[in-house]
């Protein structure tokens, strides 16, 4: 059990009067300054291209997803949100999935899904409002989650942009039989800072 | 035997055996395509390069799977030579092996995969582009292969010629243009194709059955015996989302089926994913079977049993033991013996595997005391008896569903089935589990046990026969006392 001691009040705070002003003394303060809050939903979210909302299937401009079920970003997506069934197709690509169900209620907008894609398949679009009358209708399916790649460029560029941080770094070197040091272990740093960069 | 020492550890190795073998017999792990244990070893992969030092000269790199064990050898498997080889090896292998892991069925039980990750490079030096050949090349009804993801390992080609002893395929063409190919591209033949999608260690064969059905993670496995036959091999079942079984495989089990399985039954799921199953019970009333709860279902087979005292029990050859001894134990109680139907040979039966024989619990039953009945024999003394009870899976279908639906109503039939019967002559119908939903043993034929798993649940509504008869039994105690 925890006895709280009470605070003795001091004689200005038990007459009232001089704490009510001083308190309305700070709401007519703000009054005049600038207004920080957004009247959503009448003011729209300011959306830039790093808003991660829900994630969309995009639509090539051939007018299909690029998607292969590969099954990483479900293997990804730390909600279970998810769900892939694939089957096969007569397009280059051989495969493409039957379903592909993500549920919105248990998306947590992580971005996992778009960062995991090697098929730049699913990107996060900027929506974020979700509403519905059942919790079924908020399942969405392959035709719920297609987006034209037009209405997703902006994000499609940003990801793209960030992935090619990484993708113009020069390679690693390449520590192979004879190439690699006498006695050292090729995976370790110490190796591989004494090894020029093959190419 | 001979004294060998790997990566410092001092062991006890065959010199008849390959060193791979003593590798993987002593838990050390040697990254290996070609080397089957099943198989003839031809040394072509050249994956499992170890580093061997004998006597006092320098230490070299060599194959160990071509290499056999001598007194005083020292191996090391995890040396900066071997590990560097390996890397080499793997630079060839992946130099036009395809980037299709994304829609590859292998991906997540690929050996280029997992053996690229632990030992290999991330990036590929080779500016020239992969050669392009066939992607989707039939290989008959059961085998798609894909020449663009093949290494070349040639298990399949071993396996062909040293099973099933039938050599089907060949390496055809030279260089980088070398693929797999059947003589004068004939499809595939035989009930041991699907052992080839097993065996090749990425994803260039593959079963059509299976293609592009779920990604092999979310596959849950669990440990199993076939019901296709009497053998009874040793298998694993795979199970998409606990929903529908997806693949059967075989697993190693020297005394039975060694690494092997049949096609029958790699793809005899069917049944067990069937959709149109009977859940709680059926009453027969004036119009016709109702479905009512399972405790309905058990008092009308009481009443039934009650007012038939020379009821016949029938169990179908896929009861397990344990339920076969629960159903030979009622019987004795009420002074009856317990049959169960047993087709004849199906006219499968092969040298390698295939015992023809459709019960895979035959000798277990047999040994409990039950009696094999032909289904025709048994059509006959269904129809001359008052009563009789089918018990468990398939028992309908194995005893002839034709017949069973041409049974007198003069006859009272109770059955405990996954199927709801169509039969007049039956009075009450009682769900039961599958083969892949319940736990259990069956003997097989040469009276090795086989354990069959619980993989997904049974579904709502539907219990294990065990419980079915213990609550039989136990109202059959209480109207004695």
């Amino acid at each position: 059990m925890v006895i709280v001691k009470r605070k003795e009040l001091s004689l200005s705070e038990r007459l009232y009067v001089p704490e009510i002003v001083r308190g309305l003394s700070i709401t007519f303060r703000k009054m005049f300054e600038k207004k920080i809050t957004r009247q959503y939903p009448e003011e729209p979210l300011v959306k830039t291209e790093v808003t991660r909302g829900q994630p969309r299937l995009v639509v090539k401009d051939d007018g299909a997803i690029a998607c292969v079920s590969c099954g990483l970003c479900e293997a990804a997506c730390p909600a279970y949100a998810i769900t892939i069934d694939g089957g096969e197709t007569d397009r280059p690509i051989e495969r493409e999935p039957k379903r592909f169900d993500i549920d919105m209620l248990r998306c947590i907008l992580c971005g996992f899904c778009e960062e995991a894609c090697p098929k730049d398949a699913i990107f996060m679009s900027d929506e974020l409002e979700l509403a519905d009358y059942s919790r079924q209708a908020l399942v969405y399916d392959i035709e719920k989650l297609k987006r034209p790649a037009a209405a997703m460029r902006r994000r499609i560029e940003y990801v793209n942009r960030i992935n090619d941080r990484w993708r113009d770094a020069p390679r690693p070197p390449m520590l192979v039989g004879r190439d690699a040091p006498h006695g050292a272990h090729a995976h370790s740093p110490a190796a591989a800072a004494q090894r020029p960069h093959a190419s | 035997m001979v004294k060998i020492t790997v990566n410092g550890r001092e062991v006890e190795a065959d010199p008849k055996q390959p060193l791979i073998a003593a590798c993987h017999g002593h838990d050390v792990d040697v990254p290996h395509y070609c080397y089957h244990p099943g198989l003839s070893t031809v040394g072509s992969c050249r994956m499992c390069q170890v580093e061997v030092q004998q006597g006092t000269a320098p230490g070299r790199v060599m194959v160990a799977c071509r290499t056999y064990p001598a007194e005083g050898m020292v191996v090391s498997t995890e040396s900066e030579k071997s590990h560097a080889t390996r890397r080499e090896c793997l630079e060839f292998l992946l130099k036009n092996h395809p980037l299709d892991c994304p829609i590859c069925d292998k991906a997540g039980e690929c050996d280029l995969q997992d053996f690229t990750y632990q030992e290999g490079q991330a990036t590929g030096r080779s500016k020239e582009p992969r050669r392009p050949l066939e992607k989707r090349h039939s290989l008959g009804d059961v085998i798609v292969l894909d020449q663009e993801r093949c290494i070349l390992c040639s298990r399949c080609v071993r396996f062909f010629e040293e099973v099933p002893k039938k050599a089907q395929l060949t390496v055809a063409s030279l260089g980088s243009r070398s693929v797999i190919a059947t003589f004068a591209d004939q499809p595939l033949t035989g009930n041991y194709q699907g052992n080839i999608a097993d065996l090749c260690p990425v994803g260039a064969l593959t079963l059509k059955g299976f293609r592009f059905q779920a990604r092999v993670w979310n596959l849950v496995k669990m440990a199993s015996t076939c019901a296709e036959c009497s053998r009874g091999c040793s298998i694993q079942v795979e199970v998409l989302r606990g929903g529908d079984v997806k693949r059967f495989r075989p697993r190693e089990n020297a005394a039975v089926n060694r690494w092997w399985m049949c096609d029958t039954g790699r793809f005899a799921f069917d049944h067990v994913n069937a959709k149109d199953r009977l859940v709680n019970s059926l009453v027969r009333d004036g119009h016709g079977l109702a479905p009512r709860s399972i405790e309905d279902g058990i008092a009308a087979v009481r009443a039934l049993l009650d007012a038939h005292s020379d009821a016949l029990f029938v169990a179908s050859p896929f009861c397990t033991v344990e339920e076969g001894a629960s159903i030979q134990a009622l019987a004795k109680r009420r002074g009856t013996t317990a049959l169960f139907v047993a087709p004849g040979p199906n006219g499968l039966k092969d040298a390698l595997l295939h015992t023809g024989d459709p019960c895979p619990n035959r000798r277990g039953l047999t040994e409990l005391g039950l009696q094999p009945i032909e289904p025709k024999e048994l059509a006959k003394k269904l129809a001359s008896s008052k009563a009789a009870v089918l018990f468990g899976e398939r028992v309908v279908e194995l005893a002839g569903a034709a017949a069973i639906a041409a049974l007198p109503t003069s006859t009272a039939l109770a059955v405990f089935d996954c199927k709801a019967p169509d039969a007049a002559a039956c009075t009450v119908a009682i769900g039961v589990p599958t083969s892949v939903e319940r736990t259990g043993t069956w003997i097989n034929v040469d009276g090795q046990k086989g354990p069959i798993a619980a993989v997904k649940p049974a579904p709502a509504g539907v219990r294990a026969l065990a419980r079915h008869l213990a609550a039989l039994d136990l109202r059959a105690e209480a109207a004695r006392s």
